[in-house]
C-alpha cells in the first residue's frame, strides 16, 4: 500500500519533501503545507474525513435550498387556484426541488457516508486516489453552485427534473435555465463518475489485512454497490445530455421530430440513467440501516450474506426496469410486458432486507435510540413506497397512476422514508465518531417522532390524491375535484416536516456547544461492532495505527465478546484494552494540494462560456489545462513531509486470545497478499 | 431521554399522539379508498365507467389487498416486536442469543413473494393481451394534443383519412356513444402530452411524429373529466379535456349536426357584424370555421406562418361544447337557470358546463350562455390561461405563436364577436 511505504524506490520515486533537489521546472508548486487551523486546511485537504464532511455540509445546504422550494409548492396548492407562484415560476420551482434533492442532497449525502466510513470500514488510511477525491467534491460543489446561479440569471430550468425532450428543446423553453440544468448535471456528473472509479478501486485495492469481501461491514458492500451503479449510469446521462447541449446550443436535431429527432431517445437514455439511480440513492442507506440496527438490537444482522447478496442483485436487477417509467409512453405491448414482470421481481431482493432486517430485531433486546428509531422507521415508511411500487409494476394500473400523486407518494416514501431517515439515523449515529460529542438524545427522539408526523401527514395523503386524479406538476387545481382537504392536510404536513429539520439544525449547534462541558463519549459509545468504533472520536487523522487485521464480520464485536457454543455472548475485553488511543504520530498521510479545487471551479467558467459566450470557455479552458499541468507535476509531499516511521498492520496475536476457532487468523493469511 | 417518571409519561403520550395521528391519516384514506366514490370527485380512477377502466380495476384490486395487508403485517409486525423485545433496562452485560441467519427461512421469504408475483403477473400478462386487442371495427379518432389544448379528428367513413369528405373535427370535448368501442390514434403536434380519461381507461403519451393506439368504451352515459399528465410546458396544469359519452340516438344527432358547415348568422344582426370581425381581424388566421375561412387556414399563408403548434382549435361548432380554452372554464352554465337563480351559476367550474340541447345543434335551454367568460377571454387570453402568446418564440428565423395573442379588441367589437360564436352551434 502506497501509503505505508517505507521509502521511494524505483524509477517512479520522485524528490519527498521537495527539498532533495533545486530544481524547479516552471509551474511547478510546492504543495501546501498541512495548516493546523485555518480554512486553508479545508479548501486543499485531501482527506476523506474532511472531505465526507464537506459533502455532508454541502448537501445539507443544498437541502435547505430544496426543503424551501418544496415549501413553495406546497403553500401555493395549499387551496384552489393559488396565487403565491406564477405558472412559470410553480415549473422552475418544483423543477429545481427534484433536481436539488436527487443530485444535490440524497446522492452526495450518500457519497458523504462512503467517504467518511467506508475508508474505516475496511480498515484503511485514505481512499486510493485522495487528490481525485477532492477533486469530486469541488466538482459536486461547483456544478451545484453553477446549477443554482440560474435562478440570478433569468430563471431556474422548467423542464421538470426529467427533462422530456422535445420540450426541454430552445423552441419550448427559450431562457436558459434549462442550459443551467444541463450542464450543471455534467460538471456534477464528473464528479460522481470520478468518486465512483475512486471508491471502487478503494474498497478492492485497500482493505486491511483478514478483510475479505465477505467480511465487508453491509455499509461497505452498499457502497461498493452504489459506485458501480454510478459508474455504469451516469455516463448514460451525460451523453443524454451531450446531445441535448448540442440541441439546445448548437442546432443539432437529436430530439427535434420535424427533422427526423426522437423524442423517445431522450426517455429510454434518460430512465436507463434513471432508475439505477433510484438504487443508488437507497442503497447506502440500507447499508446505513444494516449497520445500526444490530448495534441496537445487541444481536448480529440476521442474514448476512442475504442481506449482501440482495443488495448485489439489486444492483443487477436495477439495469433491467428502466422502462417502467414509460408504460404509458407508447413503447408497444412486448415491452410493456417485459418490464412489468421485471419490476414485480425486483421487489423480491428489496422484500428479503425488508424481513432480514425484522428478523434482526426479533429475539433482541432493542435500545431505542435515536438511530434506532430512525431505523425502525426506514424499514417501515420504505415497505409503504415498496408496496404502492408494486401497484404500478402492474403495467395496466400504471396507467391510471403515473404521473398522479400517487407516484409523488411512492416515490417520496422511498426516497425521504427510505434514503433520507436512513441518512437522519446515520447521522445521529456516527456524529460521536465525526465531531467527538454526541448529539442530544431527547431533541434527537423529538426530531424523529415530529419528522415521522410531518413525513406521513405530506406523503401519505398523496396516495389518495393521486387515485382521486390529482396530476403531478400542475401549479393550480379546481375546487370541485376533491382535492381540497388532502391538499391541506399535506401542506400542514410539509410545514411540520420543516420545523423538524429545524429542529435537528437546532441540535446541531446545542449539542456542539453542550459538548464543552462534557467527557468525551470515547470510541465506543454505542456498544458498536465494526472497526471504525475501536479508534478514536473524533478519528485522528491517520485513521489507525497499527492497522488492524480482521478475522470475521463485525471484528471489533468479537475483540471486546466472545460467544459460547450456545450463541450466549461473554465479555471478554473492556472498551480500553480493545481501543486504539490515537497517539502516534509521524504516521505519513498524503499532502494536501491546490490544484483539485482550481480544476473543479474551472469547468463552470466553461459552463458560463457555452451559455454566453466562447471567449469565456477559452478563460476555462486556460484554467483546466493549467490546473491539469500543476497537478501532473507537483511533488509528491508537502515540504517537510517526509514518510516518518514505518508503520506495520497489527498481528492477528493481539486478537483476544480466546476467541474461538473461527476468528483463527491463520486461514486469512493468502488474503494479506491482495491488500496493496 | 431522562429517567424521571412526568417526563417518561409526557413522551408516552405524546409518541402515542403522533402514531394515532399517522394511523387516522391512512384509516380516512383507507375510508375513501374503498367506499369514497366519485361524488366530488370527477377525476377519480377508483370508480370505472368503461369497460377497459373496469378491467385495469379488477386487475389492480386484489394487488391493493395485498398491499394493504403486507403494510399492516409489517407494520404491525414490527411494532409488535418492537413492544416485545424491548430493553426492560436490566443487566446490560445480559445478552440475547446470537442468532445469525436461518437460510430456510430466508429462502422461503425469497420464495413466497416471488411466487406471489408470478400470480399476479400472470394476471398483469392476460390483462394486457385484452388492453392492446386491435379494434378495427370501433369509431376511429385521432386525438391530437398540442401546447394547451386537445383536438379531436373523427373519421366518420372509417376509411383510414381522419380529414375526409364528411369527416369531422372538434376540440377540447370528446364526444362519444355508449357501448360502442372507440379506437383512438393519439399524436402531439409540438411536445409531449398523454391523453387520460380516468372514468374510461388509463393514460396514454402523445408523442410528436408517432400515433399511438388506444381504446375507450362508455359503459354509462355521462361527461368524464381528463386532464393532461405529461407535463408540457407552461399551462400544462390548464390543458384539461372531457369526454361525453352520449346514448347512440343522440350520438348520432350530434355527429350529423358536426357535419354541416357553420351557421350562417342573419344578415344586419349582431352576429354578422361579429362574422366580419372574424374574418377581418387576425381571429381567422389561426381558427378555421367551416365554410368561413377554409382556403384562409389551408391555404401557403395559412396557420404555419403563425403558429408553433399548428392550427389552432376549430370553431365551426363551438357553442355546442359546454367548455373552452382548455376545458378550464364554462361555455355554459352547469346548472339550470331558474327563476331564483337565473344565471344557473354560469361561472362556478367545479362542475362542467351544460350546453343542453345546443349539443346537438338546437337550443341550450335552460343552460345559460357563458358570455361573461367568453368577453373576458377575448378582452385579454393571456390574463385568462398563461401561454407565451404575447413573444414570439423564433423558429428557423421566424417568430411564432404559442397561445392566443391580446388582439387590442374594442368592447363593441367582443359583443359582436360573442354574438356570432354563440349562434354556431
Amino acid at each position: 500500500m502506497a501509503l505505508v511505504e517505507p521509502t521511494p524506490s524505483g524509477p517512479l520515486a520522485l524528490p519527498s519533501g521537495g527539498d532533495t533537489s533545486d530544481f524547479k521546472p516552471l509551474g511547478v508548486f510546492a504543495r501546501p503545507v498541512d495548516p493546523k487551523r485555518s480554512w486553508r486546511k479545508w479548501l486543499f485537504t485531501v482527506d476523506h474525513k474532511k472531505i465526507g464532511i464537506m459533502y455532508g455540509t454541502a448537501a445539507m445546504f443544498f437541502f435547505l435550498i430544496g426543503g424551501s422550494e418544496a415549501l413553495l409548492i406546497r403553500a401555493q396548492l395549499w387551496a384552489p387556484r393559488g396565487k403565491l407562484l406564477s405558472a412559470e415560476l410553480y415549473n422552475q420551482v418544483f423543477t429545481m426541488h427534484g433536481t436539488t434533492m436527487v443530485f444535490l442532497v440524497v446522492m452526495p449525502i450518500g457519497a458523504a457516508f462512503a467517504n467518511y466510513l467506508m475508508p474505516l470500514q475496511i480498515g484503511a488510511r485514505d481512499v486510493a486516489f485522495p487528490r481525485i477525491n477532492a477533486f469530486s467534491f469541488w466538482c459536486f460543489l461547483s456544478g451545484g453552485l453553477f446549477l443554482n446561479s440560474s435562478w440570478l440569471f433569468g430563471g431556474g430550468a422548467d423542464g421538470g427534473w426529467f427533462m422530456y425532450a422535445p420540450n426541454s428543446g430552445v423552441i419550448f423553453s427559450p431562457g436558459h435555465g434549462i442550459d443551467f440544468w444541463n450542464l450543471g448535471l455534467i460538471i456534477t456528473g464528473i464528479a460522481s463518475l470520478t468518486g465512483a472509479v475512486n471508491l471502487i478501486v478503494t474498497v478492492l485495492n485497500m482493505r486491511c489485512p483478514g478483510m475479505t469481501l465477505m467480511r465487508m461491514p453491509v455499509f461497505t458492500w452498499m457502497t461498493l454497490v452504489t459506485q458501480f451503479l454510478l459508474l455504469f449510469a451516469i455516463p448514460v446521462l451525460t451523453a443524454a445530455q451531450f446531445l441535448l447541449m448540442f440541441d439546445r446550443l448548437f442546432d443539432a436535431n437529436f430530439f427535434n421530430v420535424k427533422n427526423g429527432g426522437n423524442p423517445l431517445l431522450w426517455e429510454h437514455l434518460f430512465w436507463i440513467f434513471g432508475h439505477p439511480e433510484v438504487y443508488l440513492m437507497i442503497l447506502p442507506a440500507f447499508g446505513l440501516v444494516s449497520e445500526m440496527l444490530p448495534v441496537f438490537s445487541r444481536k448480529p444482522i440476521f442474514g448476512y450474506p442475504f442481506i449482501v447478496f440482495s443488495g448485489v442483485a439489486i444492483g443487477f436487477m436495477g439495469w433491467g426496469v428502466w422502462a417502467h417509467h414509460m408504460f404509458v409512453s407508447g413503447i408497444g405491448p412486448i415491452s410493456v410486458t417485459t418490464f412489468s414482470l421485471t419490476t414485480m421481481f425486483i421487489a423480491v431482493p428489496t422484500g428479503v432486507k425488508i424481513l432480514n432486517w425484522t428478523a434482526t430485531m426479533w429475539g433482541g433486546k432493542l435500545k431505542f435510540s435515536t438511530p434506532m428509531l430512525f431505523s425502525i422507521g426506514l424499514v417501515t415508511m420504505f415497505t409503504i413506497g415498496g408496496l404502492s411500487g408494486v401497484t404500478h409494476a402492474v403495467a395496466p394500473a400504471d396507467t391510471q397512476q403515473t404521473d398522479t400523486y400517487y407516484i409523488v407518494a411512492h416515490f417520496h416514501y422511498v426516497l425521504f422514508g427510505g434514503a433520507f431517515l436512513g441518512f437522519m439515523g446515520g447521522m445521529y449515529f456516527y456524529w460521536p465518531k465525526l465531531f467527538g460529542h454526541m448529539l442530544n438524545e431527547t431533541l434527537g427522539k423529538t426530531n424523529f417522532w415530529l419528522m415521522l408526523l410531518g413525513f406521513n401527514l405530506t406523503f401519505g395523503p398523496m396516495h389518495i390524491l393521486g387515485l382521486q386524479g390529482m396530476s403531478r406538476r400542475i401549479y393550480t387545481y379546481d375546487a370541485g375535484y376533491g382535492f381540497e382537504l388532502w391538499n391541506k392536510v399535506a401542506t400542514i404536513g410539509a410545514f411540520t416536516l420543516a420545523s423538524s429539520v429545524a429542529l435537528f439544525l437546532f441540535n446541531v449547534f446545542y449539542s456542539r456547544a453542550k459538548a464543552k462541558h462534557l467527557p468525551n463519549p470515547g470510541p465506543d459509545p454505542w456498544d458498536a461492532r465494526t472497526i471504525e468504533w475501536m479508534i478514536p472520536s473524533p478519528v485522528p487523522e491517520y485513521n489507525y495505527d497499527p492497522i488492524p487485521t480482521v478475522t470475521r464480520v463485525d471484528d471489533f464485536w468479537y475483540r471486546k465478546y466472545a460467544e459460547t457454543p450456545d450463541h450466549r455472548l461473554v465479555r471478554t475485553h473492556t472498551i480500553e484494552e480493545v481501543a486504539q488511543t490515537g497517539d502516534s504520530t509521524g504516521v505519513h498521510l498524503p499532502s494536501p494540494s491546490y490544484w483539485p479545487i482550481v480544476l473543479a471551479f474551472g469547468l463552470p467558467i466553461i459552463a458560463y462560456g457555452l451559455i454566453y459566450s466562447l471567449w469565456l470557455c477559452a478563460v476555462g479552458g486556460v484554467v483546466v489545462v493549467a490546473a491539469i499541468y500543476g497537478w501532473a507535476l507537483e511533488p509528491p509531499d508537502a515540504p517537510g513531509g517526509d514518510h516518518g516511521e514505518h508503520h506495520e498492520p497489527d498481528a492477528g496475536g493481539e486478537l483476544p486470545a480466546d476467541a474461538d476457532a473461527s476468528t483463527s487468523a491463520s486461514a486469512d493469511e493468502k488474503e494479506v497478499e491482495t491488500v496493496g | 431521554m431522562s429517567s424521571s417518571p412526568v417526563r417518561t409519561w409526557i413522551a408516552r403520550v405524546l409518541i402515542t399522539l403522533v402514531i394515532a395521528t399517522i394511523t387516522l391519516v391512512f384509516v380516512l384514506m383507507f375510508i375513501q379508498f374503498v367506499w369514497g366514490g366519485d361524488v366530488g370527485h370527477q377525476l377519480t380512477t377508483l370508480v370505472p365507467r368503461g369497460s377497459f377502466a373496469q378491467s385495469i380495476q379488477t386487475l389492480v384490486n386484489p394487488v391493493f389487498a395485498i398491499a394493504w395487508f403486507v403494510l399492516l403485517a409489517v407494520c404491525g409486525g414490527v411494532g409488535f416486536i418492537a413492544w416485545k423485545f424491548r430493553d426492560r433496562g436490566d443487566d446490560d452485560d445480559e445478552f440475547p442469543v446470537q442468532l445469525h441467519g436461518k437460510t430456510s427461512f430466508e429462502i422461503g421469504w425469497t420464495l413466497l413473494p416471488a411466487l406471489v408475483l408470478a400470480a399476479v403477473g400472470v394476471f398483469t400478462v392476460l390483462t394486457l393481451i385484452d388492453l392492446n386487442k386491435p379494434a378495427p371495427q370501433a369509431l376511429q379518432i385521432e386525438v391530437y394534443g398540442q401546447q394547451w389544448w386537445w383536438g379531436f379528428h373523427y373519421d366518420v367513413d372509417n376509411d383510414g383519412n381522419f380529414t375526409g369528405a364528411g369527416d369531422v373535427t372538434t376540440a377540447t370535448e370528446l364526444v362519444i356513444p355508449v357501448g360502442r368501442e372507440v379506437q383512438l390514434s393519439v399524436t402531439s403536434n409540438d411536445v409531449i402530452h398523454s391523453f387520460w380519461i380516468p372514468a374510461l381507461n388509463g393514460k396514454r403519451d402523445a408523442v410528436p411524429g408517432q400515433h399511438h393506439p388506444w381504446k375507450l368504451k362508455a359503459t354509462e352515459a355521462g361527461v368524464f373529466r381528463g386532464q393532461c399528465t405529461e407535463f408540457c410546458g407552461l399551462s400544462h396544469a390548464n390543458m384539461r379535456m372531457l369526454v361525453r359519452a352520449l346514448p347512440p340516438d343522440e350520438y348520432a344527432a350530434w355527429l350529423a349536426n358536426q357535419q354541416k358547415t357553420a351557421v350562417e348568422p342573419a344578415a344586419g344582426s349582431q352576429a354578422a357584424e361579429g362574422k366580419k370581425i372574424f374574418l377581418a381581424q387576425l381571429c381567422s388566421s389561426c381558427h378555421l370555421i367551416n365554410g368561413v375561412n377554409n382556403e384562409k387556414v389551408e391555404g401557403e399563408k395559412g396557420v404555419s406562418s403563425q403558429l408553433v403548434s399548428g392550427v389552432a382549435p376549430d370553431l365551426t361548432h363551438i357553442a355546442t361544447r359546454g367548455t373552452f380554452v382548455g376545458s378550464i372554464y364554462n361555455l355554459y352554465s352547469p346548472d339550470p337557470a331558474t327563476p331564483d337563480n337565473p344565471s344557473g351559476n354560469a361561472g362556478d367550474v367545479a362542475l362542467p358546463g351544460n350546453p343542453g340541447g345546443a349539443l346537438t345543434g338546437g337550443d341550450s335551454s335552460p343552460y345559460i350562455f357563458n358570455s361573461p367568460a367568453l368577453e373576458a377571454w377575448l378582452r385579454n387570453p393571456p390574463a385568462m390561461k398563461p401561454a407565451y402568446a404575447q413573444t414570439p418564440t423564433i423558429v428557423n428565423g421566424v417568430p411564432l405563436l404559442r397561445g392566443m395573442p391580446n388582439l387590442g379588441l374594442s368592447e363593441t367589437q367582443i359583443d359582436q364577436l360573442v354574438a356570432y360564436l354563440e349562434t354556431l352551434k
